[in-house]
């Protein structure tokens, strides 16, 4: 049954110097899809500056911000409403599950159609040495994602502030620690590696049901599975991403998917702060 | 003094082995130099070295100058120029003209294919690890149509002319060709200074660049735009081609700026000016492709615009050339581009291309490590002449890191026989005397949706060291005034 949703993020930027003319950009609207209609935005910011809805280079709404007079401090609150029908994401339509063949996934037409999700980059690019997970041939693809999915959240301790935006998958692998951004690229890294096409979702997580990551902006990953098409899959809580994920962009790894870009020019350091509540109706 | 009646010519060491535009195998000067040795042996090398002391400082008055990286920023350079013009006949020229389109319009076809269907791939005629592995194909350009369904409106091409006397190309430029102020500057300073013997040949004029350069970027306008503005954005003076930056702007009459003057509201490009914000419509951009957005790109970027990649994804600004053309001009995909124009034009190649050897391939990379010696190697995302390495002027220790560095990151380096590039006479300073240095040519193509223009002339570099086969500028090269003459001249004299 559908269920609407309440989500409030704020941030509050807090300058060394006064920046004049800078411009922010805030990746967190939830995106339109089949499961979620009807998404009402509301933004507004301390300085009163003017904002609009943009997109970023993949097409996903963006909101932002340029400020014309000197400030030391602002804040952005928005709220936005949707509804969300729940997916089931075992639902193969009468088609049998895929298996995981490494020939048909080597075919050239697959991998050109999804070479932006299966090219490495420098936040999913797994040490070639590197002891991890391994897929296995002839079961079940969706079987084995699980399977890796349930991996990472048992090698990774959830650990806030231990890693940063530009952590390498090798640093987290050698301290086995991390947070939201970074099980989800072991898992993207992993799934490359074997060739299937995986993508990095940021979004948000309904609160109030005890899992990671639920007061900040959340990430976990999608993957294809031939017949199924993108299935999402949270491995910071060892879940399938359904009806309690909000996803607003995808990319191929974080950097895509930021959900604040500040750009501004200067001296002096700068301090940030985060904050995000989801609530549901049905 | 004997020196004062020597002719100019008289002490030219001619190396037989070197291919010499103005001599030939025997000895006899070529049909389109004629007149012109002819003119100059009225004229001692002292005559000559009195005009080149004045060409040069009237290079320095004038600022034209490029910076080299690495050294000091304070560091100006003026362009050598050398005053023995090089001239190309309208048969040969006609031949490097149709050359040159055939290939930006391949790559323009190729570059469409690349960031829509992707047929060329499909077919497996272009790998598409090749493309996916480039940090220059940019994800973000997918399906977009650029304006007009132009990516490469400016293209230069480099040319030299082996030892067989024929033209090869040798890289196609299509991210931010520069060298074209050269080409004008060396015009107006010849001319100068030799406005004699320049007036004796029918040579085509070089200085309709600028307007052919601003007629077709507004032929690229967004759509629903009746009189676009245009500017040209630059990364600053620190650039090495700052002046180039300057001197088109001012000669297409439209606002030189930097990504600090312009700003993007609603998707919208602005300028800002003196009479409050202006929207821009066409950005002839002479930064980089990472640098362009740091929104979207490179976010340390302090020279781009935030927010002009949304402008153009929506369709309201024109980015000349297209952000991601940078993919089609790697040194790797260059060695498929014989391909690349059978595919799209059902044409043969006009311009023939160096053999090349990928050192991604295995055995093609085993025959690079076995011939470091005879092979000039690449790396293929540089431009600029940086990181090259030519294998007969190695020590033996060099050649080992040359082979450790390729073996360790294969993908990045492709080889290419040493090509002998032809020779021109060229004034040199230390010897007071015309020796042979080694010439190529980079030509300035401007490509439409319903035009095409090559400009008439180029820019010949020249590597001044002897026996030194680069010639960009940052390498020490110097440049020659290049003449193209018209059907009608009568060269023979």
């Amino acid at each position: 049954m559908a269920e609407t949703y309440t989500i409030r993020y704020q941030a509050e930027n807090t300058y060394e110097h006064p920046v004049i003319e800078a411009t922010w950009q805030f990746l967190i609207v939830p995106e339109e899809n089949e499961t979620q209609t009807g998404v009402e935005i509301r933004f507004e910011n301390s300085a009163g500056a003017p904002w609009e809805l943009s997109t970023n280079g993949f097409g996903f709404a963006a909101l932002r911000v340029r400020n014309r007079y000197a400030l030391q401090q602002i804040r952005f609150e928005a709220s936005f409403r949707l509804t969300k029908t729940p997916v089931n994401p075992f639902d193969f339509q009468g088609q049998p599950p895929p298996l995981f063949d490494p020939e048909t996934l080597g075919e050239l037409p697959f991998r050109i159609a999804f070479a932006t999700f299966l090219k490495e980059t420098p936040l999913t690019c797994l040490p070639k040495d590197a002891e991890a997970f391994c897929l296995q041939p002839g079961a079940g693809l969706l079987e084995n994602l699980q399977a890796l999915n349930t991996w990472v959240y048992q090698t990774l301790q959830y650990t806030p502030g231990v890693t940063h935006v530009g952590t390498t998958l090798k640093e987290i692998l050698d301290m086995r620690k991390g947070v939201c951004q970074d099980f989800s690229h072991l898992f993207i890294g992993i799934a490359r590696r074997y060739g299937v096409p995986a993508r990095y979702v940021s979004g948000y997580l309904h609160q109030g049901r005890g899992f990671f990551g639920d007061a900040q902006m959340h990430a976990w990953a999608e993957a294809w599975l031939p017949g199924l098409g993108w299935v999402g899959f949270d491995p910071t809580n060892n879940l399938l991403a359904a009806t309690d994920h909000i996803k607003v962009a995808h990319g191929r790894d974080y950097e895509d998917c930021a959900p604040i870009k500040g750009i501004l020019f200067g001296p002096g350091s700068n301090e940030s702060r985060h904050a995000v509540e989801v609530q549901s109706q049905q | 003094m004997a020196a004062k009646t020597k002719n100019i010519f008289t002490d030219y060491d001619r190396n037989p082995k070197l291919f010499d535009e103005i001599y030939n195998q025997q000895g006899k000067v070529t049909k389109v130099y004629r007149k012109l040795l002819k003119l100059y042996g009225k004229h001692s090398i002292n005559d000559y070295y009195d005009l080149n002391s004045r060409a040069k400082a009237s290079f320095y008055n004038q600022g034209i100058t490029f910076r080299v990286y690495g050294d000091d920023k304070t560091n100006e350079k003026i362009f050598p120029f050398d005053l023995f013009p090089r001239i190309i006949g309208a048969e040969e020229w006609d031949h490097i003209e149709k050359g040159v389109i055939q290939r930006c319009k391949a790559l323009n076809a190729f570059l469409w294919d690349l960031y829509h269907e992707q047929h060329i791939l499909k077919e497996g005629i272009v790998p598409v690890d090749l493309i996916t592995s480039s940090a220059n194909y940019l994800d973000q350009m997918k399906g977009l149509d650029p304006p007009g369904g132009i990516y490469n409106h400016i293209s230069g091409t480099d040319l030299i002319r082996h030892t067989d006397g024929h033209f090869y190309v040798l890289e196609d430029n299509i991210r931010c060709p520069s060298g074209v102020s050269y080409v004008l500057s060396n015009r107006t300073a010849l001319k100068r200074a030799l406005f004699g013997v320049f007036n004796h040949y029918n040579a085509h004029t070089v200085t309709n660049y600028a307007e052919n350069l601003l007629d077709l970027l507004e032929t690229v306008k967004p759509h629903g735009v009746d009189a676009p503005t245009t500017v040209v954005l630059t990364p600053g003076m620190y650039n090495s081609a700052f002046y180039e930056h300057s001197y088109l702007a001012k000669t297409m009459g439209v606002e030189l700026v930097e990504g600090r003057d312009l700003f993007v509201e609603n998707d919208f490009v602005y300028m800002k000016t003196i009479h409050g914000p202006e929207k821009v419509d066409v950005i002839y951009r002479r930064i980089d492709d990472l640098f362009m957005d740091p929104l979207e790109f490179r976010k340390d970027s302090a020279l781009g615009v935030p927010g002009l990649f949304a402008a153009y994804r929506k369709g309201n600004v024109t980015i000349a050339n297209a952000p991601g053309t940078g993919v089609a001009d790697d040194k790797a995909v260059y060695t498929y581009m014989p391909e690349i124009i059978r595919y799209y034009l059902g044409e043969d190649p006009i311009l023939r291309n160096v053999p090349t050897y990928h050192c991604s391939r295995p055995e093609e990379l085993e025959y690079v490590l076995e011939h470091v010696r005879e092979l000039v190697i690449k790396p293929v995302d540089e431009a600029g002449g940086y990181g090259i390495s030519i294998g007969n002027t190695l020590s033996d220790a060099e050649v080992e890191t040359v082979r450790n560095t390729v073996k360790e990151h294969p993908r990045k380096y492709v080889a290419q026989p040493i090509m002998s590039l032809s020779v021109h006479p060229t004034y040199i300073e230390e010897t007071q005397s015309f020796e042979q240095r080694h010439v190529d040519l980079r030509t300035f193509t401007v490509l439409g949706p319903d035009r095409e223009f090559v400009l008439k002339g180029g820019l010949t570099r020249v590597a001044l060291r002897r026996g030194n086969l680069v010639v960009n500028s940052s390498q020490g090269g110097g440049s020659k005034d290049t003449w193209v003459l018209k059907k009608d001249d009568d060269h023979a004299g």
